[in-house]
């Protein structure tokens, strides 16, 4: 089956290249060009994932990227003109999973689209535990002694990465490497915000970490 | 005493540091002390006065009187008529306590003596006779001495006599008085204790009101010095919350006078003051914008034409040779423009000040290491080697690791273009604030004068160059903003024909001013890296990687157990070599290392 992909962008010349690139590449596309109609566009459509562009008519790409993750746990890759740190920093914390920066090779983006889109490894029933937090690998489940806690797929991965392997030390670029699928060095920018969004899902208190501890010049590491 | 001296020198020091600090302090003690010093010269000057002008009008009166009284006395002599024993003595007695006249309180003393060294007549029956507690010697011997020696003058001294318990002042006047042929001196003492205590009350007033208007002079200094040293202060910590960038801050103003001008003034200071730093604001901010509004309008049409050119790229096998060479070039050119547009937004963005530092510690001899695995294929296609030279643990170094892997990499790939093919080295220092990457080539390097110019945004030291790399001429410049945005420092050294050494040096922790760098810019010992605990890294065409440990016949000697390839990332760079060993690391000598690696590069292109 073709997965299926929303491109959420305005400039039209750029969607139509995009759907040109995404089709070659066995995808199916579905264009939205306003931001004020995208929520609607998801739904009628159910995407596998979701390109989109940070500046958009009607409503802000960042806005539309925290509606979506409201209802869906659906792979969000943001599409940036701006390279500046506050607006990333931004378009991840309001829920996008990674972001491709213009311009852009074809390729750079369907592996991005490719790696979110990476099926769920063959996943064995497994059961993992760091600190006093328990994984459900193959069911997808995270929970604190009875509480579920709802992650979504990209900290699910980042949880797990770390949980398997609790002695190890991951320095960031390891983990774009593990979690994300990036085979070149790229922003580490990924890494922190998405750890500590995790972090503010998982932690008791996540000033004082216990589940996802930060290595000083190294990188992070399971807690124990 | 032992323990007050502590305390006085205590308070000493405060008031030292108060007179020091305080003009207000510093003002009223001094007019304090000005007005005791002229109240003391007035107060003196006065009671001087007026103690001379009582001491003149009691002696005048005293002189009049005892003219008068011995007078008198004088005649009650001449006049007697007495001539035995009892009744002489008893006129003389009665003629001398009527000069100590009449009523409870006495007018005058006397002491009443008979002449010395004169013949002793039968009759003389009065030797001396004087007021009760009064001898002879309480009349100055001067005074005696005066009045023996005159005929009928009348002589006075200032002298003291006992009253009661206490001894009083007071004036004697002499003369002589003659009495049945025997000369007497008579000695008439007036009392000066009622004038004394008319001065002594004048001088507790003068005392009293001296005090009482110094003291109130001293409040009028503190007032007014208060008054205009108030606003002064007021002004100073009003600036200082100013220069802290607390730019709304204003000063109380009050009135129309001289204080109330500076308030106005210094306000109108701080507004136009505000209003040129909001301004500049503004216009960084619209700058800013600017910056921001032109990538993203010119990155999505980039974007587009990128991709269409990577489309047509791909598929220009399929063209005839003219399109197909025109889609090698679209495809290229549109790879430039876009490396040229990305430098261009960056400097723009540090010249908008909106470039950020988004410092974490990190290890940068792990980065280091990285920033050569990236540029390996470059290195390979310039055969050049790449060794570095770094201590054996980790540096932690405060760094947006970002900007530092850019400045890194540039500086890097600009030492493999200059190069000539030759060995690039690297070397990795920390001291206990700084630490410093140095990149070393061995290529055409650069004259002094060029070094220096190094850092100019497009600046090209011969222009004529072809430019392989495809630089933008920004890159540069961009390191040197990025170094700046980390308090480092970015130097370059260059000698004609000899290569050139690029060093940057940062601070371990931020805010923290680099005092020296830990390794020198001008390379003291040119190509060979430093003997002692180090590692080496010695970087190859990853090509050769699988022939490497086969082809280098010394493959057991430490210096080729450190010869990482590539392919082996970071596993031949673990190598902690004792010191014999790590100077003769290979890839460091000119003939033994640089030479092997250029061979390399040869057979990689043939």
């Amino acid at each position: 089956m073709k997965a299926r992909i929303l491109v959420v962008d305005d400039d039209e010349a750029l969607a139509e290249m995009i759907g040109i690139v995404l089709r070659n590449d066995g995808f199916e596309p579905v264009f939205c060009a306003d931001g004020g109609q995208a929520l609607d566009v998801f739904r009628a459509s159910k995407p596998d994932l979701v390109l989109l562009d940070l500046m958009l008519p009607g409503m802000d790409g960042i806005e539309v990227c925290r509606q979506v993750r409201a209802e869906s746990d659906v792979p969000i890759v943001m599409l940036t003109a701006k390279a500046d740190t506050s607006d990333v920093v931004r378009g991840l914390e309001s829920g996008a999973d990674d972001y491709v920066p213009k311009p852009f090779k074809p390729a750079e983006l369907v592996a991005r689209v490719r790696a979110r889109l990476r099926p769920g490894d063959q996943k064995a029933p497994e059961t993992l535990r760091i600190a006093d937090v328990t994984i459900d690998v193959a069911g997808h489940l995270v929970s604190r002694g009875n509480d579920r806690i709802s992650l979504t797929p990209l900290e699910f991965d980042l949880l797990v990465a770390l949980a398997r392997k609790p002695w190890q030390v991951f320095t960031r670029e390891l983990l774009l490497e593990q979690v994300w699928g990036y085979r070149h060095a790229a922003d580490t920018r990924l890494v922190n915000v998405h750890v500590q969004r995790l972090r503010s899902k998982i932690e008791r208190d996540p000033e004082a970490p216990e589940v996802v501890l930060t290595v000083r010049g190294v990188g992070y590491k399971a807690g124990s | 005493m032992q323990r007050l001296l502590p305390g006085i020198r205590y308070l000493l020091r405060a008031v030292q540091r108060k007179w020091r600090r305080s003009l207000q302090f510093r003002t009223v003690l001094t007019t304090l002390m000005l007005a005791i010093g002229s109240f003391a010269v007035v107060g003196a000057y006065l009671s001087n006065q007026i103690a001379n002008n009582l001491f003149q009008e009691r002696l005048a009166q005293a002189e009049s009187e005892t003219r008068y009284n011995v007078k008198q006395v004088q005649d009650t002599f001449d006049g007697a008529q007495v001539t035995d024993q009892s009744s002489v003595i008893t006129l003389v007695y009665d003629t001398l306590n009527a000069v100590e006249g009449r009523g409870s309180v006495i007018q005058r003393r006397y002491v009443f003596e008979a002449m010395p060294e004169q013949t002793k007549p039968r009759n003389r029956w009065v030797e001396s006779r004087a007021s009760d507690q009064l001898t002879i010697g309480v009349i100055p011997p001067d005074l005696r001495k005066a009045v023996q020696n005159s005929g009928k003058d009348q002589y006075w001294a200032s002298t003291q006599f006992p009253v009661g318990t206490e001894d009083r002042p007071g004036i004697a006047v002499g003369n002589k008085v003659t009495f049945n042929g025997t000369v007497y001196e008579l000695y008439l003492i007036y009392d000066l204790n009622t004038a004394q205590k008319t001065l002594d009350e004048i001088q507790n007033v003068l005392l009293a009101g001296g005090a009482v208007l110094v003291l109130m002079i001293g409040g009028v200094a503190w007032y007014v010095t208060r008054n205009v040293v108030s606003p002064v202060s007021h002004a100073a910590v009003v600036s200082e919350k100013l220069a802290a960038g607390q730019l709304q801050e204003r000063m109380v103003v009050k009135g129309e006078d001289e204080v109330a001008r500076l308030g106005a003034s210094f306000n109108h200071m701080a507004a136009s003051l505000q209003e040129q730093i909001t301004q500049l604001a503004t216009l960084s901010q619209m700058q800013q914008r600017f910056v921001s509004d032109v990538s993203h309008e010119l990155r999505t049409p980039l974007t587009t034409v990128r991709m269409a050119a990577e489309v047509l790229y791909d598929a220009r096998e399929d063209f005839d040779p003219i399109n197909k060479r025109s889609a090698e070039l679209l495809y290229n050119q549109v790879e430039r423009f876009q490396s040229l547009l990305a430098d261009l937004l960056e400097i723009s963005r540090f010249d908008a000040g909106a470039a950020t530092l988004d410092a974490e510690p990190t290890d940068i001899v792990q980065l280091v290491a990285h920033v050569i695995e990236g540029v390996a294929p470059v290195a390979a296609e310039y055969g050049s080697a790449v060794t570095l030279n770094a201590p054996a643990g980790s540096v932690i170094v405060d760094m947006d690791d970002r900007r530092i892997d850019r400045i890194l990499r540039n500086l890097i790939l600009n030492a493999l273009e200059h190069g000539e093919g030759r060995p690039v080295n690297i070397s990795v220092a920390a001291s206990d604030t700084a630490v410093a990457v140095a990149v070393r080539d061995h290529g055409i390097g650069m004259t002094p004068a060029e070094a220096a110019r190094v850092f100019d945004r497009f600046w090209r030291a011969d222009p004529a160059r072809a430019r392989t790399t495809g630089g933008s001429g920004l890159g540069l410049s961009i390191a040197a903003e990025d170094t700046k945005l980390h308090d480092g420092w970015l130097q370059a050294w260059g000698s004609k024909g000899h290569g050139s050494n690029f060093r940057l040096t940062l601070p371990l922790r931020r805010h923290e001013p680099i005092t020296r760098s830990p390794l020198h810019l001008e390379p003291v010992n040119v190509g060979l890296p430093e003997t002692g605990r180090q590692r080496t890294m010695v970087l190859l065409d990853p090509q050769r990687s699988a022939e490497t440990p086969a082809a280098t016949p010394g493959a057991g000697t430490p210096g080729a157990a450190a010869r990482g390839t590539m392919a082996d990332g970071f596993r031949g760079f673990s190598g902690d070599f004792s010191g014999d060993g790590g100077g003769a690391v290979g890839g460091a000598t000119p003939d033994g290392g640089s030479a092997g690696p250029r061979e390399t590069g040869m057979e990689g292109r043939a």
